[in-house]
């Protein structure tokens, strides 16, 4: 039986209807569903449209792409037990609409898929990753003592930790979420996982990833916690999570995964060849602007705020190497272009990236510092001093 | 023989975690050293390619191990030298065995720092 989200209109088929139809099929929601269905109706039509005749954003097949047509949810969860091994695809532990399994690993991934899909079709009326229905697979108990998750592309994989350091990484919705994300990032991007534009896509998995567990926990802006992995540190870890969008580089602080490199500003950014340039590590920059455009928008980031970057995120400005400056822009007009032009929403955003040395104005984009790679490899300890 | 391990990736960077770890098979457990030495063999180490395993498009978060194997010495691989970069998931089953065999020596060395002195 195919779970169907209350508020939304049941329908025994997967359907594409008309938009005018959808209009009317909204109107079966609270007033609160009713307008952000309306607005992602209207937002998506134009920018979709806008995006597709460009020379620039025409890069995928237009024609699998349903989005704000979509009347229905459609999720499709599958999960794999690994059972210690690494070879694909598993045993399947458990598939759509089938209860819990009472493995722990098994049962979170399913329950976090859900709330990721859920998340995306309620807040972005998103279906799956794709926006096309895309099953959702995760493969669970990878590995012996795995110490990672990772997106491969195509699936969502999970170690089950080894214990002295990280706990099975099901344990964080955010974790989740995060990895999904890098699967939405991908279709819309694509961003280049390298540098900049890989900060900017680790820091939009993060963002979605941490919206996905605010959304679930029913938290404003301001009671969430917006830690990444909060949970997964084993005991006797000093520190509390992998990252912390709130206060970067104060998330952990141990004798065996050493201190937390992350920077809050762009003058404290990390200049290094290792982690394909930093994509781990300058993601603070960008997360931290996130979270400060959410406090000073108030409510639940995901209402403004996850709006402003999931439109930046499917803007047709977005390019695959696409550095910090240029994404805090196309935040600025997405959010001028939602919510008015010279609004509070607008201001709320530019003055959420100043904060983090990056200024954005009409005329041109302004860097605080503007760095280079000089240096073959730094570690992340060594910033620099300026 | 001397083996440095080195992890690049992961859905973090943990500073910690990513200096590499050299272990010098003279300072490991006997069975330990020989187990590591004889998967160095089985897998046909210094005959392997650079890198093993191809990145997939839109992966992200993936670790990359690299090792590195040197043998001293007069023997038949004495003063050989070579670096294989492994992308996960590493499929080669004797690589993958190697690959393990060192994790679970940093784990045990990892084990026994944390441990009090005295």
């Amino acid at each position: 039986m195919r779970r169907v989200h209350p508020g939304w209109h049941r329908h025994s088929l997967y359907c594409i209807l008309p938009p005018y139809v959808v209009r009317t099929i909204a109107q079966n929601g609270s007033p609160a569903q009713r307008a952000a269905a309306l607005r992602t109706m209207a937002v998506d039509n134009t920018f979709r449209a806008l995006r597709l005749t460009s020379a620039v954003g025409a890069q995928r097949v237009p024609t699998r792409r349903i989005g704000g047509m979509m009347a229905e949810s459609q999720r499709q969860r599958f999960i794999y037990n690994m059972g210690g091994q690494e070879g694909f695809p598993g045993t399947l532990a458990r598939s759509e609409g089938q209860g819990a399994t009472g493995d722990v690993a098994v049962d979170e991934a399913y329950d976090g898929l859900g709330a990721t899909y859920d998340f995306f079709w309620e807040v972005f009326g998103r279906d799956s990753l794709d926006d096309g229905g895309m099953p959702l697979n995760a493969h669970v108990h990878y590995g012996m003592n795995y110490n990672n998750a990772f997106w491969d592309g195509q699936r969502m994989v999970f170690g089950d930790g080894d214990g002295d350091i990280f706990n099975r990484f099901t344990i964080a919705m955010d974790i989740i979420g995060h990895e999904l994300s890098h699967g939405m990032t991908e279709d819309e991007g694509p961003l280049m996982y390298f540098r900049q534009a890989g900060a900017l896509n680790e820091s939009i998995s993060d963002i979605f990833g941490s919206l996905v567990k605010q959304k679930f926990l029913n938290q404003t802006a301001d009671q969430a916690d917006w830690l990444i992995g909060a949970g997964l540190l084993a005991d006797g870890v000093q520190g509390k999570a992998l990252r912390s969008m709130k206060d970067p580089g104060t998330a952990y602080d141990d004798p065996v995964l050493g201190k937390d490199p992350q920077p809050a500003h762009m003058r404290d950014f990390v200049r290094t060849w290792e982690d394909n340039g930093g994509v781990h590590i300058n993601s603070s920059i960008p997360n931290r602007a996130f979270y400060l455009a959410s406090l000073k928008l108030g409510g639940c980031a995901w209402e403004k705020a996850g709006r402003i970057w999931y439109e930046a995120l499917r803007d047709m400005r977005l390019r695959p190497d696409c550095g910090f400056a240029r994404f805090a822009r196309i935040t600025s007009l997405c959010a001028s272009r939602l919510y008015g032009e010279g609004g509070t929403e607008e201001a709320a955003v530019v003055d959420a990236w100043g904060e983090v040395g990056i200024k954005v104005t009409r005329e041109k984009i302004s860097v605080a510092r503007v760095p280079t790679l000089k240096v073959p490899a730094v570690q992340p300890s060594g910033r620099p001093s300026a | 023989m001397r083996i440095e391990l080195k992890r690049e990736g992961g859905i973090a960077f943990l500073p910690g975690l990513n200096r590499p770890r050299t272990f010098e098979l003279g300072d490991l457990p006997p069975a330990q050293a020989e187990a590591i030495t004889r998967s160095v063999h089985a897998a046909s180490f210094f005959q392997q390619p650079s890198v093993v395993g191809t990145a997939s498009k839109g992966a992200a978060d993936q670790t990359r191990y690299t090792l590195t194997v040197e043998v001293g010495g007069e023997g038949a691989e004495g003063g050989r030298r070579h670096t294989v970069q492994l992308l996960e998931p590493v499929q080669d089953p004797h690589l993958h065995a190697l690959l393990e065999l060192l994790k679970q020596a940093e784990r045990d060395l990892r084990r026994e720092a944390a441990r009090p002195h005295g």
